[in-house]
């Protein structure tokens, strides 16, 4: 008995071994020498010096830096409180049966197959100054709109959390269209049964039943809005001034364009404390709830 | 309407990739005709077969080699409940919330080292490493739902560990393999942070990362070809999706409701 336990056990190692080497050779090896270099001054050419929690303490006073992390929050924040009921509401609209419906789910998740870069690119030329929006401004009599939406520093990053909401939008929507037809509908006759109105349907059927797939939207929109970076490194480049920056394209700065790499590291590895930590609270929060229902 | 303002700027773009350059700068206007210029300016200035090939490699290597590696762990964990492939799994799952930038400069200097930086392996490596917790969770769920009498006729009929699982449970856990290509393609094809960090190389470059440099390259205003190779680097996923979004989306409901 016990040979054939150690036996399956040796069957598991070797079966789970190319996967495990994979993983400590590309992501846990570089993540536990960021932590080391975090601490240190290093240039990449010379070898690296000890300093401490200077990088540390640098983040704290580095306004670009802070900026970014407001930034950087704001998105987050946005696709929790604005894109996620729109995409729930979005999801609700495309499962009733109309004629159209294929059509519209592939026309909401288009921005998603299409990538950022391209996405980025078109809106880019189309916002502007003698781009397409501030055409169809005039067009309709809205002279005083008109603006070059992303070389101002009032209006870009606006344009900017409006443009990562819209790509995030149907991917949303997705998750939520499978969340809803999941749902039995006996449950919705029960309820109707039982003299329930619509609205009331909704609270004590529909929501609860759809907590699993809020908790991984929420959890897609947090994490996805913390590494925001595409989006900003090919429309503005985090500018005008840093009005436009977020979080990775300023570590991506440190490191590629200043060669403070030890400074670097120590910006991402407190990004991924930050999304660990938000991620960790909100997956607590969020299956309680799953729980009551 | 709603709809209109998600494939607007997709039509916009395939739109403007065929106006003439009189009327480039009249955005509102309808082309008159298919005005080919500006696929064949991109064209000659970019290596688009050259792209094309490399992007199509890497993503195929990555999906492949993800697979490969995760259905077999994924397997292991769902059927052997020892705590050393328990803690395995949730040393995997806590992969998924480091962020890349936190680890890119290592990543950087250990392909410097083993001599693998500016190649299509070190890209395939990196993306199935990355997009292997997910994975690994996703087969883990549906090896569940296969059941167990099936390895045990297996070894009666006298088949290997390896052999029982690579030719009786894998094919098993095809819609999961489906879906995980689905949902990984994407974002590997169109990623733009691994290839520019990477694949300084303008032979080894994928589309995205072509994009990129060709728009930095052009400078501001003609905006003609990069439009057309900006179509051009999308139309196999469009495509793709047209022909798969009905398997997708089916992919995606199994996918959110086992994760």
């Amino acid at each position: 008995m016990l040979k054939a336990s150690t036996r399956e056990w040796w069957t598991g190692f070797w079966f789970i071994l190319p996967a495990t080497a994979l993983f400590v050779a590309f992501v846990y090896y570089p993540f536990a020498s960021s932590v080391y270099y975090s601490f240190t001054e290093w240039d990449s050419i010379r070898p690296a010096k000890f300093i401490g929690w200077d990088n540390y303490a640098f983040l704290l006073e580095d306004s670009k830096m802070l900026q970014a992390a407001k930034n950087t929050i704001l998105i987050t924040l946005f696709g929790i409180v604005v894109q996620n009921p729109l995409s729930l509401l979005l999801a609700i609209l495309l499962n009733r049966s109309f004629r159209t419906k294929v059509l519209l789910r592939v026309a909401f998740y288009l921005p998603v197959v299409v990538s950022l870069v391209v996405t980025s690119i078109v809106w880019g030329q189309i916002l502007q100054y003698d781009g397409l929006l501030n055409h169809l401004l005039e067009r309709i009599g809205l002279l005083a709109w008109e603006r070059d939406w992303l070389g101002d520093t009032r209006s870009v990053f606006p344009t900017i959390i409006a443009l990562t909401q819209w790509q995030g939008l149907g991917y949303c929507a997705v998750i939520y269209l499978a969340g809803l037809q999941a749902i039995p509908q006996d449950l919705y006759e029960a309820a109707k049964m039982d003299g329930a109105k619509a609205v009331n349907r909704f609270v004590h059927v529909t929501l609860p039943m759809l907590m699993p797939a809020t908790t991984v939207v929420v959890f897609l929109t947090i994490v996805g809005g913390l590494k925001m970076f595409d989006i900003p490194y090919i429309m503005t480049g985090g500018g005008p001034g840093s009005a436009s920056y977020t979080l990775t394209l300023a570590i991506y700065n440190a490191a590629f364009r200043e060669n403070t790499y030890g400074y670097a590291i120590a910006g991402g590895i407190v990004l991924m404390i930050f999304i660990m930590a938000v991620t960790l609270l909100q997956l607590r929060v969020m299956r309680r709830k799953e729980v009551e229902m | 309407m709603i709809a209109l303002l998600f494939l607007y700027p997709i039509f916009y773009l395939i739109l403007t990739s065929f106006k003439s350059p009189d009327q480039l700068y009249q955005p509102l206007a309808m082309p008159d005709s298919f005005y080919w210029g500006h696929y064949k300016k991109a064209i000659e200035k970019v290596n688009v077969l050259r792209g094309f090939f490399n992007t199509f490699a890497i993503s195929a290597g990555a999906i492949g080699l993800m697979v490969f590696v995760s259905s077999m762990a994924g397997y292991v964990i769902a059927r052997i409940p020892r705590k050393f492939f328990q803690f395995l799994f949730y040393f995997f799952i806590s992969g998924m919330v480091i962020p890349l930038q936190t680890g890119m400069i290592p990543i950087f200097k250990m392909g410097v080292a083993l001599h693998l930086i500016d190649t299509r392996t070190f890209m395939i490596l990196l993306y199935a490493a990355g997009a292997l917790p997910m994975a690994t969770f996703m087969y883990a769920g549906f090896t569940k739902s296969v059941p167990r009498e099936i390895e045990e006729s297996a070894a009666i009929d006298g088949y290997g560990k390896f052999r029982a699982f690579w030719m009786i449970i894998f094919p098993l856990l095809l819609p999961a393999t489906g879906t995980l290509i689905m949902l990984n393609i994407y974002g590997i094809w169109n990623d733009l942070f691994g290839p520019l960090l990477y694949l300084k190389n303008p032979a080894k470059m994928t589309l995205m990362a072509q994009v990129v440099q060709f728009k930095a390259n052009t400078q501001s205003i003609d905006y003609g070809p990069i439009f057309a190779l900006c179509v051009m680097a999308t139309l196999p996923l469009i495509v793709l999706f047209f022909f798969t979004q009905k398997y997708m989306m089916k992919g995606l409901v199994a996918g959110a409701v086992k994760g």
